[in-house]
């Protein structure tokens, strides 16, 4: 009998009538670590040495869970997936890490990322790429890839992830589970290695709506060390999902969901828009109004590059930090800047070294007005654009991305123009630090996809009941991935 | 529309201290014009000269100030414990004044 693969209720209620114990829970957990990680490569560090915790009233205590490996954790490797801190062991945990171990929660292992987060394919951590477990062959997303594989294959009920783009509620949609990024400053970012700090989301990733909001009401929380944190102590989203939806009013953008805009749509993508008109119906049925709005199709293309200017922007001001000097593999020089520049040079991959140099580019003087602020002038006028559809209406509802998780061969974060829109859109939950849950909502080839719900900040109750109320129309809930091909 | 060559890629690399080899200076050179041309359609967008940039994602944000109390710090011991070149309580490098 396996309990990680059950819900936080569920394994909480068997701890709690003596069916199996904390370590016993913690035994089964590292142990299909192990498997997973020679299926799918999901773990930079198991943590063989994880202790059992006193099971109280608490539905987290006694429980394993992941850590992204971007979050700090004191006296456990947190490598960011990058050569570059290979060997770095904090001395003190992230804020939301303290938060979940507080109430018991016992974390099992390191996940895998896209290094430093800055990716969307699981496929440029240092320790080499991670594979779906639906299917070998096919990638997780990123840049949460390794939490997203191992709550999706059962080794615990959840892990934390974080977002600065899509990077939770991406890889959730190719897993078939659930990814939320509530709002901005709910979670402490405190101990989260920073990629993009105007876009970083703390967030979990689940296999059902309970499960993200019983694991963010333990995440979250005012931090005097994150100054953009806030007190959200009235907020209680376990006891907001109540399932009633009617008289709720939910929107979605043609320019994204019609058919038409795709006249030369693969099959694929057919599916997964069918699926997803059919959820719309689901809505329709438990009492929620749905319509239909427009909004500028060349302001939404403008959205992925307003982001890629933004975030390398706020990237390469971050990384100023990493020389190898004070923390890091430090590499050989004559001089202190010979030093930095071997240690960058050889560390990192060619992908962020990318991200870095196009971030210094737009910020020099003579570029910054055509690039930065033109790329923050666009985040503004979506920002907008969603702030107006939140006066009407709850939440705004849109399929994530243009199918199931793509090959890993042959699609490494090159955009296609043609659905760029629909790839690209939940960056918009970033620029405005929206709540955004993504949901799974059917099969397209026998693989998963998903469907995201974002609404107005610190309306997180409700986002989280209208997306508790839709995944109670489906038959998706607490599911495991079933491998349909093992590469 | 900008101009872009090998050299500007070279040179920005070089002030952050990042070294490129030839493919990845031609990687980002071909991001770079992508780049370029989406920002040459951003900045046509009608009315954008009269919108204020977003830098922070809550508009509303309200920033309290905490009081100025003494907390515990950091130990200098496990502020070097990352460090792979430490002398006694400090990070040695390379003399930096040359002779």
């Amino acid at each position: 009998m396996s309990y990680v693969d059950k819900s936080i209720e569920e394994i909480h209620s068997a701890l709690k009538e003596g069916k199996i114990t904390s370590r016993e829970l913690i035994e089964e957990s590292l142990q299909k670590s192990k498997e997973i990680q020679k299926k799918c490569n999901a773990f930079v560090t198991i943590i063989e040495d994880a202790k059992e915790k006193e099971v109280t009233d608490h539905l987290l205590s006694g429980i394993p869970f992941g850590i992204k490996d971007n979050y700090s954790t004191k006296g456990i490797l947190s490598t960011g997936s990058s050569n570059t801190l290979k060997d770095y062991v904090p001395f003190f945990t992230a804020t939301s890490i303290e938060n979940l171990e507080k109430v018991g929660a016992i974390a099992v292992n390191k996940t895998v990322l896209d290094e430093f987060g800055m990716g969307a394919t699981g496929t440029t951590g240092h320790t080499g790429i991670v594979k779906n477990p639906w299917d070998k062959t096919r990638m997780c997303a990123g840049s949460s890839a390794g939490s997203a594989a191992a709550v999706a294959a059962g080794v615990y009920p959840y892990a934390t992830g974080s977002d600065t783009g899509d990077s939770i509620r991406k890889p959730a949609a190719y897993c078939g589970i659930v990814g939320y990024k509530p709002t901005y400053g709910l979670i402490s970012r405190y101990g989260l290695f920073p990629f993009a700090s105007s876009l970083d989301h703390c967030g979990a990733l689940t296999r059902s709506v309970k499960d993200a909001a019983i694991v963010v009401d333990a995440m979250k929380g005012i931090d005097p060390k994150d100054m953009t944190s806030y007190d959200s102590k009235d907020m209680h989203l376990k006891e907001a999902l109540t399932g009633n939806v009617k008289g709720k009013k939910l929107c979605y953008i043609k320019e994204i969901c019609d058919k038409k805009m795709y006249p030369n749509a693969n099959k694929e993508l057919k599916e997964h828009l069918e699926n997803f008109e059919k959820v719309l119906e689901n809505a329709k049925k438990i009492g929620m109004e749905v319509e239909e709005v427009s909004i500028d199709k060349e302001l939404l293309k403008a959205s992925a590059s307003a982001y890629v200017v933004i975030s390398c922007a706020e990237a390469t001001s971050n990384m100023s930090n990493l020389t190898g000097i004070v923390f890091g593999p430090r590499a050989q020089g004559k001089s202190y800047i010979e030093m930095m520049k071997n240690y960058r040079t050889e560390g990192f991959s060619p992908l962020i070294k990318r991200r870095f140099i196009i971030g210094s580019y737009v910020l020099q003087k003579e570029n910054i007005d055509r690039y930065f602020k033109n790329a923050q002038k666009v985040r503004r006028m979506l920002v907008d654009a969603w702030k107006d559809l939140f006066k009407k209406y709850d939440a705004v509802i849109l399929p994530v991305g243009s199918g199931p998780a793509k090959l890993l061969d042959g699609s490494l974060d090159i955009l296609d123009e043609n659905t760029v829109i629909l790839e690209e859109h939940l960056q918009i939950g970033n620029f405005g630090g929206f709540p955004s849950i993504t949901i799974p909502d059917g099969f397209v080839d026998s693989l998963p996809v998903g469907l995201n719900i974002t609404g107005n900040c610190y309306d997180d109750e409700n986002v989280l009941n209208i997306a508790y109320a839709l995944e109670n129309t489906m038959e998706y809930k607490n599911q495991i991935a079933k491998e349909v091909n093992n590469g | 529309m900008a101009t872009f060559t090998k050299e500007m890629v070279e040179n920005y690399a070089d002030k952050l201290l990042i070294g490129l080899t030839e493919e990845e200076n031609k990687m980002v050179l071909e991001e770079f014009e992508v780049i370029d041309r989406e920002i040459d359609i951003v900045s046509k967008i009608e009315g954008i000269e009269n919108i204020k940039p977003m830098t922070h994602p809550i508009d509303d944000f309200v920033c309290e100030l905490r009081e100025d109390e003494v907390e515990q710090a950091v130990t200098i011991e496990e502020l070097l414990q990352n460090c792979d070149d430490v002398k006694e309580r400090e990070v040695r490098v390379p003399k930096v004044v040359e002779e």
